[in-house]
Parts: structure tokens; C-alpha cells; sequence
């Protein structure tokens, strides 16, 4: 229950921080919706000249592309904030601030800042999802939706996971900035569906930097073509990043040197 | 070296037992060829930032660490704080081991650098206590009561609702002390809590650590570069060079040690110079004569022989007697110990002084 309380008042801290600069939250979300739009310019291309890409619809595709956004909105609005600000803190030497605290710190940093205008993302992405089933003229049963969400939520933990790690080589290296682009811009292919990738890629992106976890599988979930088997891997895929994230963290924090004299 | 029981630990709330810190960092001379080699063959050196220091500080103790830049005292205190892991030694604080990081053990102590900021710089002071509360899991009527009682004594009423990046630096660090005692710490780390403020701000904050102190029965474990923060406020100091300890004990105490004698500081009337011949025989020795100014160094036993002699053959205006000043002290104890260092291993340079050894990888 504390946590939560914690959570609540990290909240606030940025919601008084956008509110703060009022300015920068509207253009901030003026900018996220075109650039959705802007996202959609190649899947329209691609299936004007085509009915179907390596077995997937258009309006299946679509899916795929609503979750990546609302997944880009989680991970812009509510981990790369904080974590970005944890990279700067260990350069200043100011982490130690947050390790005297009597909370655990990988909590503290994790929900340190969010980016509200993000919510944008979010909503714009499950419009996207709404529009595609209603183009299929097919609505899911509730124990797909009730699967879906519980992949999304795993494609989250993974996302977070994989910047927890980025984070603790940033104890090590100090300077991450550009891990932190390559990573961005692989995430960049979660919007098609995995099944167009193969050979190398197609094992990197299931394995790897699971990609086809975090939006293809719960776009099939809602389609009702996931195995069973493809569901507990994709778990299991989640519960493994969290579970690596976490020894990772704790191994940082031993070996922060803390900056400044 | 003095290595204190186990027992020690439950009366003392600070017991660091031949504590040690070594870092192993990445050297590379000046230079683009230099640093596009370092790109391969990185040179590693391990520095001994803290080399086996051993203590006791007892709770309400007011403690002051000294020691020049890059001695060890950041270092010392980021291990008692629990932020670095020592590499050998042990350290005890509050009945902890700070490195565990055990809540009890954190809400039991507080740090405040005077060169990092924990407010949010876009966001009122206030905002920053309000998270702390939240953190620190302090009751809404308790914290009402310590607020009120910080924002009396620091006068910080007007200042904790603007914007932090609106403050001025004096009631910045006002407002970062608040915010570091908002769950009431038995035990203080301040690093260089005044740095860069004006001389009256100095005293303001300095009389609220000692009123602070005075309240509570907290410890205030202090490093400062301005003398006169440790004068004040630290009965005991700990003087720390190279890595370990060169003095424990109290301020007068090492000005007896070092420096017994008194200054006597005389100032004639304005139309008279400083005769050149006057001195004051053997009692004394004249180690500045300028003007309408002359300044004696003698033994404490036989000052007032030499003020009689002067005032009856010298036309005085003003006189004072004083100890040799702080700085002056600390600067023969830090000679004293590289000479004592030179003697132990001659190998090493007095003024590179840390050990340090070089490795390839």
C-alpha cells in the first residue's frame, strides 16, 4: 500500500511539472498526434498495392500498428522519462539522493517522471485498434480482450526491462545517449507484424529483443490466433527481462562510485 | 592502528573499524593521440581514497572532518551514508551496515552536499518536502509540526513557494536542509553545507545545525573548507590527509600541539612608525613589522611581561592576543605528515602523495 501511495505522489510531482509549463504539454501533444499520422503514411502505401503481407490483412496490420503506438506512448510517457533522468543523475552524482532513501531505489527512479502528453499515444493507439476491428467487422470475445491485455502488460515489462539494462551499462559508461537512439530506432520495427521479418532478424526480434512479443502477439491474441504455447513464451519471455533487469539493477548499485568530490 | 571491540558499536553511533576504499580509475596523459590509445589499451590505476581509517563518534556528537581537496572526506562520508561499498574494513552506523541500506538505517540519517541539489529545480521547495513525506512515510500532523518548526528556524516562509530555479543560493540551501530533515535524522552528513555563501548565511546556517544539534541530541558529522564552520560548530575534528587519519581530537588541543604560542598584534598611533630597533629580547620573536604594525609570536607563559614592556616604551593604540590562526595550524599539521610520509618511503614525491599503482588491461 505504500508503494502505491509513493506512486500517487510521484504522479503529482508530474503533474505539477506539466501544469508548470502548460505550453510545452500542448505543443508536446500536438506533435505525438502527427506524428501518428504520419506513421500510417507507409502501411496505406504498402496496402493499396496488396490485399495481404505475409498473411496479414489491412486492417489486421492496423492492429498491430495501434498497439505499437499505445506501447510508444507508454514507453515515451512513463519509462524513458525516468530513466533519462536516472542517467542524469548518476552523471551529476545526485542518485545519491535517491539510494538514502528508505523506498527501493529501482521503484523511486522508475516512477520519478512521467511525460503526460503521452496519454495521447495511448488513446490514439486503441482508436487505431477500435477502427481496425470495426473494419473486420469481427469483435473479440471478452477472454481475448482479457489476454490481450495481459500481453500488452508483458510487452510493457520487457520494454522496461530492456531500459533498466540500458540504464545500469549507463553505471559503467556514464554516457548512453546513443544505446539509448539504436534502441528507439529498433523499437521503430514493432510496428509491422513479425511474421514479415525472417531468418536473422526474425530470431533477433523473437529472442533477442523479443519485438514480436511486444505487438504482434497480443494483436493475435485479439484475433484469436495465438497458441497456447506462443502465450506462456511470451510470459515467460516478460517474467525472464523482468527478472534479468532486476539482478542487474542490484548489481549497478554495488558498483556505483557516485560523482563529484 | 586502534581497532575498536565489536562492543563498542552498541554505545557509539558511528564505529568505523580500518575502513578502506580503493578505486580502480582510467588514467590517460593529455593529448587526441593519447585518448585514441586509451580507445585500446586502457592504463588503470588503483587509487586508495580512504587507506584504513578507524573511529568512534558518539551520538550528539558534532564531528568535523578536515583535509584538502581530495583527502578522503567525501569519500568516508559516502560510506557511512551506505552509498559506496567500503573495500575492506568495516563501518557501523546506528547499529547498521550503511552499505545494506536497511530502511531503518536510512531513516535514521540524512546527507546534505552543498554541491548537489535534491530539490526539483522547476518546482516549489515545498513540492520536494510534500515527496519526502510521502518517501520518508512521516504522519500529516507530525510533519505539519516539523515544518513549521524548520520554516521558523531557517525563515523560509516567503521563499518554499516559488520555484526553486527562482531562488537565491543562501535560501536554496535553507530549503535543502528542510527538505533533508523533514523525518527528523539522528544523525547529520553534511558536505560542505555553506559552500559558496555569503559570510552572514554561513552563520545563519551554521546556528541552525547547533540549534538543530541542541534539540534533538543529533550527530553532525561536517566537512567544510571554511574554518570558521568547523570552529564553530565541531568541539571534535577529525583531520584526514592522503587517505588516513593524522589527528583526532579537539581544535585547541592541535593548536597546543602545533602552534603553543600566542600572537600579540600591536598597532602604534598613526604618526609613529614601528621603531626597527625595539624588540622584546629573548621572550619573543618579531615576525612582522610593518608600518604602524607589529605582530610578536611568544609562548603563552611570559605575554603579559611583553605587553608591559611594550606599553610602557612603545606609543600603542590598539593591542590584541590571539592562538595562531586555524588555517595556519592545519597547514604545519599537513607538512608534518609528508614529512613523516617522505621518512617512511622515500620513493614517494611529497606532493603527489597518493599511493597509487598502475596496471595495463
Amino acid at each position: 500500500m505504500g508503494y502505491l501511495r509513493l506512486l500517487i505522489q510521484q504522479l503529482r510531482m508530474s503533474i505539477l511539472l506539466a501544469l508548470q509549463y502548460r505550453l510545452d504539454f500542448v505543443v508536446g501533444a500536438l506533435l505525438s498526434l502527427i506524428w501518428i499520422a504520419a506513421a500510417l503514411v507507409p502501411l496505406v502505401v504498402l496496402f493499396s498495392q496488396r490485399s495481404a503481407v505475409a498473411g496479414w490483412r489491412w486492417h489486421e496490420a492496423l492492429i498491430v500498428v495501434g498497439f505499437f503506438t499505445a506501447l510508444k506512448g507508454v514507453l515515451d510517457g512513463a519509462i524513458r522519462p525516468a530513466l533519462q533522468d536516472v542517467v542524469e543523475r548518476i552523471r551529476l552524482g545526485t542518485l545519491d539522493y535517491v539510494l538514502i532513501k528508505p523506498a527501493d531505489a529501482q521503484f523511486l527512479v522508475s516512477t520519478t517522471r512521467f511525460e503526460l502528453f503521452r496519454v495521447v499515444d495511448v488513446v490514439a493507439g486503441i482508436a487505431l485498434v477500435v477502427i481496425a476491428l470495426a473494419y473486420g467487422g469481427h469483435w473479440p470475445s471478452a477472454a481475448a480482450i482479457a489476454l490481450c491485455l495481459l500481453l500488452l502488460f508483458a510487452a510493457a515489462l520487457i520494454l522496461y526491462a530492456i531500459w533498466i539494462m540500458v540504464l545500469c551499462l549507463a553505471f559503467i559508461a556514464v554516457k548512453v545517449d546513443n544505446l539509448s537512439f539504436l534502441f528507439a530506432s529498433i523499437y521503430d520495427a514493432a510496428r509491422w507484424p513479425a511474421g514479415i521479418y525472417r531468418g536473422v532478424v526474425s530470431f533477433v526480434f523473437t529472442f533477442v529483443i523479443p519485438l514480436a512479443v511486444m505487438t504482434t502477439y497480443p494483436a493475435l491474441a485479439l484475433l484469436e490466433r495465438l497458441s497456447a504455447q506462443r502465450t506462456l513464451s511470451a510470459l515467460a519471455t516478460a517474467l525472464v527481462f523482468a527478472l534479468l533487469a532486476r539482478v542487474a539493477w542490484l548489481a549497478s548499485i554495488r558498483r556505483y562510485t557516485s560523482a563529484g568530490g | 592502528m586502534t581497532i575498536l571491540s565489536d562492543t563498542a558499536s552498541v554505545s557509539h553511533a558511528i564505529v568505523a573499524n580500518d575502513l578502506a576504499k580503493h578505486y580502480r580509475v582510467h588514467r590517460r596523459e593529455a593529448g587526441i593521440s593519447a585518448a585514441l590509445r586509451s580507445l585500446f589499451a586502457r592504463r588503470f590505476e588503483t587509487i586508495r581514497a580512504v587507506d584504513g581509517i578507524s573511529f568512534a563518534i558518539d551520538p550528539g556528537e558534532r564531528v568535523g572532518f578536515l583535509g584538502p581537496n581530495g583527502a578522503g572526506k567525501t569519500t568516508t562520508i559516502k560510506m557511512m551514508a551506505g552509498l559506496l561499498h567500503p573495500t575492506t574494513g568495516t563501518v557501523t552506523v546506528a547499529g547498521h551496515r550503511p552499505a545494506a541500506r536497511h530502511h531503518d538505517f536510512l531513516r535514521a540519517i540524512t546527507l546534505v552536499a552543498g554541491q548537489k541539489q535534491q530539490l526539483f529545480w522547476d518546482l516549489p521547495p515545498v513540492d520536494t518536502f510534500e515527496l519526502n513525506r510521502a518517501i520518508y512515510d512521516v504522519p500529516r500532523a507530525e510533519y505539519r509540526q516539523r515544518l513549521d518548526e524548520l520554516v521558523g528556524l531557517l525563515e523560509i516562509e516567503s521563499v518554499m513557494q516559488k520555484p526553486t530555479r527562482q531562488l537565491s543560493l543562501g535560501e536554496r540551501m535553507k530549503c535543502e536542509l528542510a527538505a533533508a530533515l523533514i523525518h527528523r535524522p539522528a544523525l547529520l552528513f553534511l558536505d560542505e553545507p555553506t559552500i559558496g555563501l555569503d559570510i552572514a548565511m554561513q552563520a545563519t546556517i551554521r546556528r541552525f545545525i547547533a540549534d538543530y544539534n541542541a534539540r534533538h541530541g543529533a550527530s553532525v558529522l561536517l566537512t567544510s573548507h571554511y574554518m570558521a564552520d568547523v570552529a564553530a560548530l565541531c568541539p571534535r575534528v577529525i583531520v584526514i590527509d592522503h587517505g588516513t587519519i593524522i589527528y583526532d581530537g579537539t581544535l585547541e588541543a592541535l593548536a597546543q600541539q602545533l602552534r603553543p604560542e600566542k600572537r600579540i598584534e600591536l598597532r602604534l598611533t598613526a604618526t609613529a612608525n614601528a621603531p626597527s630597533a625595539w624588540d622584546c629580547g629573548d621572550r619573543g620573536r618579531i615576525v612582522e613589522r610593518e608600518g604602524t604594525r607589529i605582530v610578536i609570536q611568544a609562548p603563552q607563559g611570559v605575554v603579559k611581561e611583553i605587553l608591559a614592556q611594550a606599553i610602557d616604551e612603545l606609543p600603542i593604540n590598539d593591542l590584541t592576543v590571539a592562538d595562531a590562526p586555524l588555517e595556519e595550524v592545519l597547514g604545519a599539521l599537513f607538512d608534518k605528515a609528508a614529512a613523516d610520509r617522505q621518512a617512511r618511503d622515500p620513493d614517494q614525491t611529497a606532493d603527489t602523495g597518493k599511493s597509487v599503482a598502475i596496471e595495463k588491461r
